[in-house]
């Protein structure tokens, strides 16, 4: 028999301590959401079941007593850390669940600079870290946009990756090991090593399960050394898309490394570099590292594209101001509900990969679709800001006035209508429907496609480490009807 | 009701790291790599006309919504966007000349204008720029038009063809009066008037129409009654102190007990 909620409660109490457990009604509401529903609850509306509790744990011992206790009976637990999730992964599906958050676990526990690794707790912000390294001359290489939001536990969790991944690669490249609670309580440790050939690679058994599997309490990421003195930037404006694809292929196939290699479409390019490339398409290019390789990428990346008559050289500072105020830090969020709420004018964004074959149709079919089909945009771009031997990403972005509907029609009218078409496009197509924000739990519906045979793998996972389903469910995979 | 809003477009100085802050021997700041956006309250008086234009219909007043920028070629894209939101004439006057702190000179171009050019019965003006923070320009142009002025307006409303009611803030305290046009209205700290996004459709429909160029040459400017002679930077920054302890709390009681328990007992 299910436990009552006020049971629930009582007994995180006693597992955790009174001081522990928060169920103050705006505290569940705002903890049953995370970005991807921020429009509806800008305006106070919360449609989804709200938690029994939000569970604030401080060390591993406090994970694996509240998720051993969830599992025996069957409470759906939702691990949290810096709460700035994008596609709903943080969405409380079901009744009664319990939000664990564990931003409190914030604790740098090691740098060894001798052996290129640090070690943080799950709730290690990620800028702090960061910014530790850089003091000391050294750096994670990962820098997402939600970088002074982001924490390492949901970071790992997602399949982050960050805007010098070209370099420095996705986290998944990063993680070196881990500790994990799965659902029977049990703490899970992979050690530290360069390399192993024993068995498969069961990092990434954790690495992008995005709570659905266990709770990552522990990561270990590489480090490396920082020459920002180094650094060099390089920007173009061109006329075509298919160019840029072409020139950011030619950089990877012939083995260069920038840390960042990015293109933009017309739409895209014209709202953030408008005063040097209104209606055209920029590439951005960033060399990085010590000097001879920094100077040696550079070098080479001039020569590709001075072979493309199209392309124009802009002034470097163009790129390295705009590239400094990235970031999205608690002031841009403060700034974006303020101006949504006055103009009901939303962004979003849905990322894909594909191959080089493939990138430039799938571009130009969505941006087709979606113009025709979905209602007052007010932008629809696309830029690829990470690339690789074999492909490159595509992050769409589009802007759209919320007219004619109510808060929670929103999502349904717009934001999902338009992600159905890139992610129905570019699966047909044989790309990938994710490339880092992760599944949650709206693109769960394509999650067979995506997969194809090996969903079955996917499925034994999720039935061999969560038997009795309580680990986030909804998330990649569909909950059952 | 013929409303012209002046605006301007400025850059992002924020964006600016301290050792961007040089000045160069033309008493200028290098920019150029910065995105330039509309200046907020100019922002406001443009929201603020929209929504004029939005009510007209209901109080059946026939609005002609204009704007008007003294700039280069970098204020085209919000230009552009004016013109998808259905302000009929849009013009800028080109010029390339460092205007930033010759408010007469401005005030002067946009009487020109009003008078030989394009009538208008309203004048909406952002307070001042954060480029150079006149707060000139609006007061001279109604005093070369003789025209009343407003400062601090935060709200208008169409009342009949020649009257508006203006909320304005003055002191702690919100003004309400009933004007008559013509007149100069200056937007100071306005709530609520973010800039409406056009859509696609309406940049298609309405925003491809061309933009009207004249030139700064084609007015008469005044004969310069002040000059800049030098600009300093100053420093706004404040010694800090990082406070140390072992957890969250730890630090907090730190907070309290060395630097707030005393101020707080003399509230």
């Amino acid at each position: 028999m299910p436990l009552k909620r006020e049971q629930i409660v009582e007994s995180l109490k006693n597992i955790v301590g009174e001081n522990h457990v928060v169920t103050d009604e705006q505290v569940l509401k705002e903890s049953s959401v995370d970005r991807f529903r921020r429009f509806e609850a800008y305006h106070g509306v919360y449609r989804l079941p709200l938690p029994a509790a939000v569970v604030y744990v401080n060390s591993t011992d406090d994970v694996a007593a509240v998720i051993k206790f969830a599992n025996q009976n069957t409470i759906n637990v939702v691990p949290r850390t810096g709460h700035s999730a994008t596609e709903g992964g943080l969405e409380t599906a079901l009744e009664n669940s319990v939000v664990v958050d564990a931003s409190g676990m914030n604790q740098i526990l090691d740098i060894d600079t001798y052996n290129m690794q640090a070690t943080v707790q799950c709730g290690a912000s990620l800028q702090e870290l960061d910014d530790r390294l850089r003091e000391q001359g050294y750096t994670t290489g990962h820098s997402p946009q939600s970088k002074p939001l982001a924490q390492l536990g949901g970071l790992v969790a997602t399949r982050s990756i960050g805007q010098f991944s070209t370099l420095y690669g996705g986290i998944e490249d990063m993680v070196v090991g881990l500790e994990a609670v799965f659902p029977d309580g049990g703490i899970t440790r992979i050690k530290n090593v360069p390399r192993r050939a024993a068995g498969p690679d069961i990092r990434h058994v954790i690495i992008g399960n995005e709570g659905m599997l266990c709770f990552i309490t522990e990561v270990t990421v590489k480090i490396f050394r920082y020459f920002p003195e180094n650094n060099q930037f390089l920007g173009y404006t061109l006329d075509n898309m298919k160019t840029g694809f072409e020139i950011l292929r030619e950089v990877m196939v012939n083995g260069y490394r920038p840390s960042v290699a990015r293109l933009y479409d017309p739409e895209d390019g014209s709202y953030h570099f408008s005063h040097f490339a209104e209606n055209k398409c920029v590439l951005i290019f960033v060399a990085e590292g010590v000097k001879p390789i920094a100077d040696a990428t550079a070098t080479a990346i001039e020569d590709i594209v001075a072979r493309y008559d199209e392309c124009v050289k802009v002034d470097p500072r163009l790129i390295e101001k705009w590239f400094a105020h990235l970031n999205w830090d608690p002031a841009n969020l403060a700034a974006e509900k303020a101006e949504i709420m006055e103009t009901r004018n939303v962004c979003n964004t849905t990322e894909i990969s594909a191959a080089w074959g493939l990138i430039n149709d799938i571009y130009e079919v969505c941006m087709q679709r979606v113009r025709n089909e979905i209602p007052d945009l007010t932008l629809l771009g696309g830029h690829s800001s990470h690339s690789y031997l074999n492909g490159t990403n595509l992050y769409f972005v589009y802007f759209y006035n919320v007219v004619d509907c109510k808060p929670e029609e929103e999502l349904t009218k717009y934001h999902l209508a338009i992600k159905k078409i890139i992610v129905e496009e570019t699966i047909k197509a044989g790309g990938s429907m994710c490339h880092h924000h992760g599944v949650g739990k709206h693109r769960t519906h394509w999650i067979e496609q995506e997969y194809g045979s090996s969903y079955y793998i996917l499925r034994k996972l999720k039935s061999a480490f969560d038997p009795n389903n309580i680990m986030n469910m909804g998330t990649i995979i569909p909950l059952e009807k | 009701m013929n409303i012209l809003v002046c605006f301007k477009t400025v850059p992002d100085l924020e964006m600016l790291d301290d050792q961007d802050w040089v000045i160069d021997k033309n008493h200028q700041i290098d920019t150029s790599f910065l995105k330039p956006s509309l200046d907020i309250y100019d922002e406001s008086a443009l929201e603020i006309a929209l929504t004029l234009l939005d009510a007209s219909e209901k109080v059946k007043v026939p609005i002609e919504l204009n704007a008007l920028t003294i700039d280069g070629p970098g204020a085209t894209p919000v230009l552009k966007t004016l013109k998808a939101l259905r302000f009929k004439r849009v013009v800028r006057i080109d010029s390339q000349d460092d205007l930033r702190f010759k408010p007469r000179a401005i005030a002067s171009v946009l009487t020109q204008y009003v008078r030989k050019q394009a009538p208008q019965d309203v004048l909406l003006l952002g307070r001042q720029t954060s480029v150079s923070e006149n707060a000139k320009t609006h007061l001279l142009t109604a005093e070369m038009l003789g025209w009343p002025c407003i400062t601090q307006v935060a709200g208008i409303e169409l009342v009949d063809r020649s009257h508006l009611t203006v909320t304005s803030q003055v002191d702690e305290a919100w003004l309400q009066q009933r004007i008559q046009t013509p007149c100069v209205l200056s937007v100071g700290d306005a709530p609520n008037t973010y800039m409406r996004v056009p859509t696609l459709k309406d940049r298609m429909h309405h925003g491809k129409r061309p933009v009207e160029t004249l030139s700064i040459g084609d007015f008469q400017l005044p004969e310069e009654t002040e000059k800049l002679i030098d600009l300093e930077v100053t420093r706004h920054a404040r010694p800090g102190i990082l406070i140390q302890g072992e957890t969250p709390e730890k630090k907090a009681r730190k907070l309290y007990e060395v630097y707030l328990k005393e101020r707080l007992q003399l509230l």
